[in-house]
């Protein structure tokens, strides 16, 4: 019997799906248009595009090997030790995904810059100053593989938590030692993601912008994202950022062509349950080992922002009326493209998921994955020239064009994490529903959404940290009247108020975590109540 | 002999407290039937060492097996799916089962002539991933003769097999528990594979083993 059959007749969905997958479609071409636009009539530029590929795909590829060494040795601890607060410290990592870099690149300021704790430690014992390289390429690969190696980690760790038990009692019954376990059960797990996570790792660091922006430490380490900033910003040079941005969406598209094969990484993890079976002996000391440093890695920058900017400065900063404009504006943008990612992936998922064709389903969700080959600078740089295009102010413009660029920068994310579980249904229970004679809203309100809130949890969650935390966009955008709590961050730090940038960083990093934990409980409960 | 008296388990949360009391003899098969979600699972889970029982005993030959570890008791598990490692080919995972240390020849040796005892032959270098599920369960069949241990728990292992293969394989455990002495206990909810097979059987039904007539 053919699958299309099976499934129940959508015609809503489907023009619902195409309608939006068309109007993002026509974004990016319009995003592109005044790039080119741009580049044809601009003067010559004298940016060394040659150098900055180098330098960006140099610090990207350090940053994806590293990351995902480090990723597995922390997975592997992580799955054979079981200790109290142990779900806590996996969320702990999980939560690397929507930490903004900023906050990390800040909070290895905070512990290892020249007045960073290290620092200050090292004056206080042996009246000597430790000098750290924090800024440069060091500084620059040590911020990446903290928030990557912890998110290939968590996503690594699903894969061996995934390993069936038959397996684990097999090899347990036969009496598998602890590297002979590794290589017979986990790296066949491992191993199939490996390639499509390294693209997404390289991707990021390829397209990383706040911390190359504040640990780079100069035009040395500069890689594309930081250089089309500092031209339309610092050099008002127009013709160089629009080459760079084409180059940019050149090398991301042909990564993103080039892992197009490779399964696409969900965001939504579940609860990791440790398997029963433990290592024992040298291996456990160095699963102990790997946790303890990992943590410390990972937390103390997190822990230093917290200390350091929970205090009397709160006070001095709640009397400014800037940084009162900057709260309300983040919280708005960020809900906003939250709900609105959430609208579009739902959308865009239920229509492929009503169709049979493999055509079709590509068709619609291509454009919505198009925008990994469009970074943050990139889309703001695009957006800020067709504002301008239109005979706009780029001001007036700048609240809707920030909340829906953050919105399309996470819906690749959405899209990976709720289309699957979408289409896994239609697949398995659309017989049931055609012959139960559900109707669209039934379906979605009965079968859909209990199954899918938790995950929509997930990204709604997913979508408000990454506007919360975004820099790239509004970079261009921001004004003294339009900003949003990172562009305050980054003016403070600039305008060396530190306390203030510590205060913003620490508020930033509580609504991080306070999002990343509770809506996806949220989101989980309503569905529960609903049931 | 395998002796279980009044083995003692609960699942966490649950209600029911499983009780298990069997004996199983050397060269025979012990049969062990039951609804779905009736323990069968557990049972076996308990005499591999999997799980600690809350109470009872578990003896072979009088020696206490409670205190060894799965790896170090005298079992062999055979499992319905998830029986070889795929990636790996017959000859590798066979290997899993010898003494690590041991020459190669002699393995290969010892690997070659355990396939040919259960109708394999040549198929070393065979991927276990190309194998067909029946083939599976008799490349994991040869790992347990090489392994030689006195005890082989079945859990399900014919369930995923059709008609003919099945006949092979009850065939191939029945020839090779009569002629190793193995102590063999099958778990099954397949009343044929049962009558085919047991030389003893037992019914579990409310966390408790009752002995049938054959």
């Amino acid at each position: 019997m053919p699958r299309s059959s099976s499934l129940p007749p959508r015609p809503l969905r489907l023009v619902a799906g195409a309608a939006l997958a068309l109007s993002i479609a026509a974004l990016v071409v319009l995003v592109l248009v005044s790039i080119l636009r741009a580049a044809t009539g601009a003067a010559a530029s004298s940016v060394d595009i040659w150098r900055l590929v180098v330098m960006t795909s140099t610090q990207a590829a350090l940053t994806t090997v590293i990351s995902l060494i480090v990723g597995i040795a922390l997975a592997w601890a992580l799955n054979r030790l079981r200790f109290p607060g142990r779900d806590l410290i996996v969320g702990l990592f999980a939560s690397a995904i929507v930490t903004p870099g900023l906050i990390i690149a800040f909070g290895l300021l905070a512990v290892w810059g020249r007045a960073g704790w290290v620092n200050e430690a090292s004056l206080a014992l042996t009246g000597q100053s430790l000098e750290v390289p924090i800024f440069g390429l060091g500084g620059i690969l040590a911020a990446h593989v903290i928030l990557d190696a912890s998110f290939a980690a968590r996503i690594l760790l699903a894969r061996l938590d995934a390993i069936p038990e038959a397996r684990l009692k097999m090899g347990q019954s036969l009496g598998l030692g602890a590297l002979q376990r590794f290589t017979v059960i986990d790296w066949p797990m491992l191993g199939p993601t490996l390639p499509g996570l390294g693209a997404i790792i390289f991707l990021l660091a390829f397209t990383s912008f706040p911390i190359v922006l504040l640990l780079g430490g100069g035009p040395a380490n500069q890689t594309l994202e930081v250089a089309i900033y500092a031209a339309v910003r610092l050099d008002f040079d127009l013709a160089g950022a629009v080459q760079l941005a084409l180059v940019q969406i050149a090398i991301c598209s042909a990564i993103i062509l080039a892992t197009a094969a490779f399964a696409p990484v969900s965001a939504a993890t579940g609860r990791s349950r440790p398997p029963r079976w433990r290592d024992a002996g040298w291996a456990r000391s160095v699963q102990w080992a790997i946790l303890a440093v990992s943590i410390v890695g990972f937390a103390l920058p997190l822990v230093a922002i917290l200390v350091d900017g929970i205090g009397p400065g709160i006070i001095e900063l709640a009397q400014r009326e800037s940084f009162w404009r900057a709260l309300v504006t983040s919280l708005v943008i960020g809900t906003g493209s939250a709900a609105l990612t959430l609208l579009l992936a739902l959308t865009i998922g239920m229509a492929r998921a009503a169709t049979a064709s493999r055509l079709a389903r590509t068709a619609i969700g291509a454009p919505a994955y198009a925008y990994l080959a469009v970074p943050a600078v990139v889309l703001s740089l695009g957006a800020f020239l067709l504002v301008r295009d239109m005979g706009l102010l780029p001001e007036f413009a700048a609240p809707v064009v920030v909340l829906v660029a953050n919105a399309l920068l996470s819906l690749p994310f959405a899209l990976a994490t709720l289309a699957p579980p979408l289409e896994a249904v239609a697949a398995s229970r659309g017989k049931l529903i055609r012959s139960l004679g559900l109707g669209g809203w039934a379906q979605f309100r009965d079968v859909e959404w209990p199954l899918l809130s938790r995950d929509a949890g997930v990204v709604v969650a997913l979508s408000f940290c990454f506007s919360l935390g975004d820099l790239g966009v509004v970079a261009l955008f921001g004004t003294e009247d339009f900003t949003t709590l990172p562009l305050a961050m980054y003016r403070a730090l600039g305008a060396y108020r530190s306390n203030d940038a510590a205060t913003i960083a620490a508020l930033m990093l509580l609504l991080t975590i306070a999002a990343f934990t509770l809506l996806p409980r949220l989101f989980g409960r309503s569905s529960d109540a609903a049931r | 002999m395998l002796h279980a008296d009044r083995l003692a388990f609960a699942h966490p949360g649950a209600a029911l407290r499983y009780e298990f009391s069997f004996t199983a003899a050397p060269g025979e098969i012990t049969a062990i039937s039951g609804q779905s979600g009736s323990g069968k699972s557990t049972l076996l889970d308990l005499v591999a060492g999997f799980l600690a029982p809350s109470g009872g005993a578990l003896t072979l030959d009088d020696r206490n097996l409670l205190p060894l570890p799965p790896e170090q008791r005298p079992v062999s598990i055979l499992f319905q799916s998830e029986t070889l490692f795929d990636h790996l080919s017959a000859a590798r995972n066979l290997a899993l089962g010898l003494p690590s240390g041991m020459p190669a020849a002699e393995a290969r040796a010892r690997i070659a002539a355990a396939l040919v005892e259960v109708g394999l032959p040549g198929i070393e270098n065979q991927r276990a991933a190309t194998l067909s599920g029946g083939e599976k369960q008799r490349v994991a069949l040869a790992r347990t003769l090489l392994r030689d241990r006195p005890v082989l728990l079945l859990d399900e292992p014919f369930s995923a097999l059709d008609d003919s293969t099945r006949g092979t394989m009850r065939d191939l455990v029945r020839g090779l528990t009569e002629r190793q002495g193995w102590i063999t206990v099958l778990v099954s909810h397949h009343a044929d594979d049962i009558e085919a097979l047991a030389a003893r059987r037992y019914r579990l039904a409310d966390g408790h083993l009752v002995e049938q007539a054959i």
